[in-house]
């Protein structure tokens, strides 16, 4: 257990597409965008997606369940499973939030270093290596995804509890990276 | 017992199964994020028909066909055609079918396979083929909830059947 100094940088987005012109939105996306007097400021990734308010307003009470809620899986390791399924997806931007949002919660730069230098292969301490081998089938080919996978999860000390939350955070990254990867780049954070 | 749990083959007295109503905002959130995705209120044009085809069509890319089979239903609930048919059981499109029709089925089909070969490319195409800005951000969402979807089945499947 070891933090190595390494740090990723943070980085912004900006979507291919017009992102929705907040003086120009309707009631809904501005609902969705929850835009009131006191907080106009939104950020261009929510501007996007609130293209589709309806899809916009589920998806991110899901997500915010699935990487906050009490209980179950560390953070950490649901960061871990973020950052599995974005570096498969090589969506640089969630990979660089969820990098440093991983190293924040559990001090493993190490583990950060690993992925950013020599990719998923590993080696891994044991824990780690069972959790991105599972998250990294799942999210590049599920229908290989092994029972012994699974196992190794439980073998490791997972519960099933803490592994079904495990899979939705991969699982949740196989839809965040597929917007945010599709529909913009990552750019270098503006100077203030 | 929703469709996740029916499609992972959990068994009602079964761990996983219990484990997962302990989180009721997972179970809720994903049919509710299915129902903005498949039949929207506001689908941007993109018909519920047209919406369970490619579902039915990304979920035998991943290698679900029990995932195909339930979309397929709601295809034919909404109302199928040969070409619908034809995108959901996976089928080339015909030639004459139409530049929007043809934009939605590669994207889906490109997005669930290779997302990480993504460029600003894929997007002006689809621009190009004339699909406004909700139009693209509503496909996005219908591509990435189904492969979230197949995802969450796949991995409750492998964990129901370990001790």
């Amino acid at each position: 257990m070891s933090g190595s100094g390494f740090k990723v940088k943070a980085l912004s987005w900006a979507p291919y597409i017009e992102p929705v012109d907040v003086a120009t939105a309707t009631e809904e996306q501005l609902a969705a965008m929850q835009v009131t007097p006191s907080n106009t400021k939104v950020s261009p990734y929510v501007r996007t997606l609130a293209h589709d308010p309806e899809s916009y307003v589920a998806r991110t009470k899901l997500f915010n369940a699935i990487m906050y809620a009490k209980g179950g899986l560390d953070r950490a390791e649901r960061e871990l499973g973020a950052l599995t399924a974005s570096a498969v997806n090589r969506c640089v931007y969630c990979a660089s939030v969820h990098a440093r949002r991983y190293v924040e919660l559990s001090g493993r730069s190490d583990v950060v270093e690993e992925i950013y230098m020599r990719g998923l292969d590993g080696p891994f301490e044991p824990k780690v290596q069972a959790i991105v081998d599972f998250c990294r089938t799942l999210s590049e080919t599920p229908s290989r995804v092994t029972r012994e996978q699974a196992q190794a999860l439980r073998d490791h000390g997972l519960s099933k509890a803490e592994i079904i939350d495990l899979i939705h955070s991969a699982a949740i990254f196989g839809w965040a990276n597929r917007l945010m990867h599709t529909l913009g780049h990552s750019t270098p954070v503006e100077a203030k | 017992m929703d469709q996740i749990d029916i499609l992972s083959g959990l068994k009602p007295d079964s761990e996983v199964y219990r484990a997962r109503r302990e989180r009721p905002e997972f179970v809720e959130g994903a049919e509710l994020c299915r129902e903005t995705v498949l039949a929207p209120r506001n689908g941007f044009g993109i018909s519920h028909a047209m919406r369970a085809a490619l579902a039915a069509r990304m979920a035998r890319l991943i290698g679900r066909e029990d995932l195909a089979r339930a979309y397929d239903l709601m295809l034919e609930e909404a109302g199928s055609d040969d070409e619908l048919a034809a995108i959901a059981a996976a089928e080339d499109l015909s030639s004459d079918a139409d530049a929007f029709t043809k934009a939605l089925v590669r994207h889906a089909d490109f997005v669930t396979r290779t997302p990480r070969d993504s460029t600003r490319a894929d997007i002006e195409r689809l621009e190009a083929t004339g699909l406004t800005n909700p139009q693209i951000i509503a496909l996005s969402e219908l591509i990435a909830f189904v492969n979230f979807e197949a995802r969450v089945i796949v991995g409750l499947s492998v964990l129901e059947l370990v001790a």
